[in-house]
């Protein structure tokens, strides 16, 4: 498919305006050697993410949140794959998604949330606020709490039961459909709730770095603990840092930098690598 | 050493679920689920039985029938029923239908009552249905659209005369409510045998 400029006629605008209005904005915030590659990586998973349209829908399962009802959506969102697995009872589909999510992030950790996914990408445009409140520790239960809720609530009501109220599916599957064909569409019960919970998203994102990332993505919290047992570890060398705590005014997760290198929060972003002055954090794979 | 062991571990669980789960994955992610999001398609309202794909399709000329379709339709009228396990208005749709005695049975192993003997029912479970689910692409009007979609159709003269709409049976967005439905269906029953007639 070839550009023609003719955007209004175009079943690919929803994707590529904001695609290129994100490059735009991208490149000057993105500094550093790590952050330039980190920006090209994102951009080729958004359009990975979408490549539909070339590939046709296949059965791999994404290593991050994005909607499989999405258009153009390549492969399976990991949060539906587990609905389906509770609510049909098709347990095979948690061999997959088990084995699939355990070798990637055994290799990289939680480096999709930071690399590839491109709900992470907007949050980087986003650009949030950089607020730590007191209750932040705690409200990063909450994406746990919400991983653990999917699979009884799935079972017990038989039902896609996140899926729903779920902003992402909103954000990327629900609107643009609706960009594509406005009016070719009638709206579920749930349209209201999705709506209400694409505000909310875009609201916590703007009030602080990663808001979702930090607080409620279940996808995030089936990775985290991978981090602490992953081939690519963030190192520090101690012997090497002065102290200067810029690691921890960059780290978009609000980390307690330079300290908690291991840490399940850690999106493996290397935004504490590039500002280091004394190269005391960098990235290793190690066996 | 411990890593290597996970890693490996890991590899062979991948590798054996992508054997046994790859295939449904797929289906599941090519029948894309517009209630899921929220939205169901908008639906021509029934006027008369198409023969080539109506303006709203994206497709054009005669669909592609599958042979299963076409020698049923022969014998009786059609009628396609294309759901997904944990879809609710395809739920909905079916607990209408038993309500209005259309139906018996569950979704996975329903059958049409002794009312509507004229009716072949077929209820298809669209994602995990290999050999019939894949059909649902070629009654839909946006080609991948999700569950429920459902289809009428019957053959007279060797020619195929069909109509389908997908979204749930609620007279909502241009779709028929259940009663409509029947009625579409007691129509086509006229037109296959030429009752009025």
């Amino acid at each position: 498919m070839i550009c023609n400029l003719n955007c209004a006629g175009c079943p690919l605008a929803y994707l590529c305006i904001p695609l290129a209005i994100g490059a735009f904005i991208a490149l000057k915030r993105y500094r550093g050697g790590l952050q330039k590659k980190r920006l090209a990586s994102q951009l080729s998973f958004l359009l990975i993410s979408n490549a539909a349209f070339v590939f046709g829908a296949t059965g791999l399962i994404y290593t991050y949140f994005y909607c499989w009802e999405s258009p153009y959506a390549l492969m399976a969102c990991p949060i539906g794959v587990l609905e389906h697995a509770f609510a049909d009872r098709s347990w095979y589909l948690l061999v997959y998604l088990a084995g699939l999510i355990g070798f990637a992030c055994i290799i990289f950790g939680r480096a999709a949330c930071g690399w590839a996914c491109p709900i992470g990408f907007l949050q980087d445009l986003a650009k949030g606020r950089r607020t730590k409140s007191k209750l932040d520790s705690k409200m990063r239960l909450l994406k746990y709490a919400i991983l653990l809720a999917i699979p009884p609530v799935c079972y017990l009501t038989e039902k896609l039961a996140y899926t729903d109220i779920c902003p992402i599916g909103g954000l990327t599957a629900t609107l643009p459909y609706l960009a594509m064909d406005p009016n070719g569409y009638t709206f579920t019960v749930f349209f209201i709730p999705k709506m209400i919970n694409v505000a909310g998203f875009f609201i916590l994102i703007f009030l602080m770095t990663r808001g979702w990332c930090r607080h409620l993505c279940p996808v995030g919290a089936m990775m985290a603990q991978f981090n602490k047992i992953s081939l690519l570890q963030l190192k520090y060398y101690e012997k090497k840092c002065i102290k200067c705590f810029k690691c921890a005014g960059v780290c978009p997760m609000q980390i307690n930098m330079p300290y908690d290198n291991r840490s399940g929060e850690c999106i493996r972003c290397g935004k504490c690598i590039d500002i280091c002055p004394t190269n005391a954090l960098a990235f290793e794979f190690r066996w | 050493m411990k890593k290597a062991i996970y890693l490996v571990a890991a590899l062979i669980i991948f590798a054996a679920g992508a054997n046994i789960a790859y295939d449904s994955v797929k289906s599941l992610n090519i029948a894309r689920c517009l209630g899921c999001i929220a939205m169901e398609p908008k639906a021509v309202k029934f006027e008369e039985f198409w023969v080539e794909y109506p303006d709203h399709y994206n497709n054009k000329g005669i669909p592609p029938h599958p042979d299963w379709v076409v020698n049923a339709s022969k014998q009786k009228v059609v009628m396609l029923f294309f759901w997904g396990p944990s879809c609710e208005p395809c739920e909905r749709q079916w607990e209408a239908m038993k309500k209005a005695d259309l139906v018996k049975g569950s979704e996975e192993n329903g059958s049409i009552t002794a009312n509507f003997s004229y009716i072949q029912l077929f209820s298809i479970n669209a994602p995990y249905d290999d050999e019939k689910g894949e059909a649902i692409r070629i009654y839909t009007p946006k080609g991948d659209t999700g569950t429920p979609t459902t289809v009428i159709l019957f053959e007279k003269n060797g020619t195929i005369y069909w109509y389908a709409f997908s979204g749930e049976a609620n007279g909502e967005g241009g779709r028929p409510d259940i009663n409509e439905l029947i009625n579409i269906l007691e129509k086509a029953k006229e037109e296959k045998y030429d009752l009025q007639s």
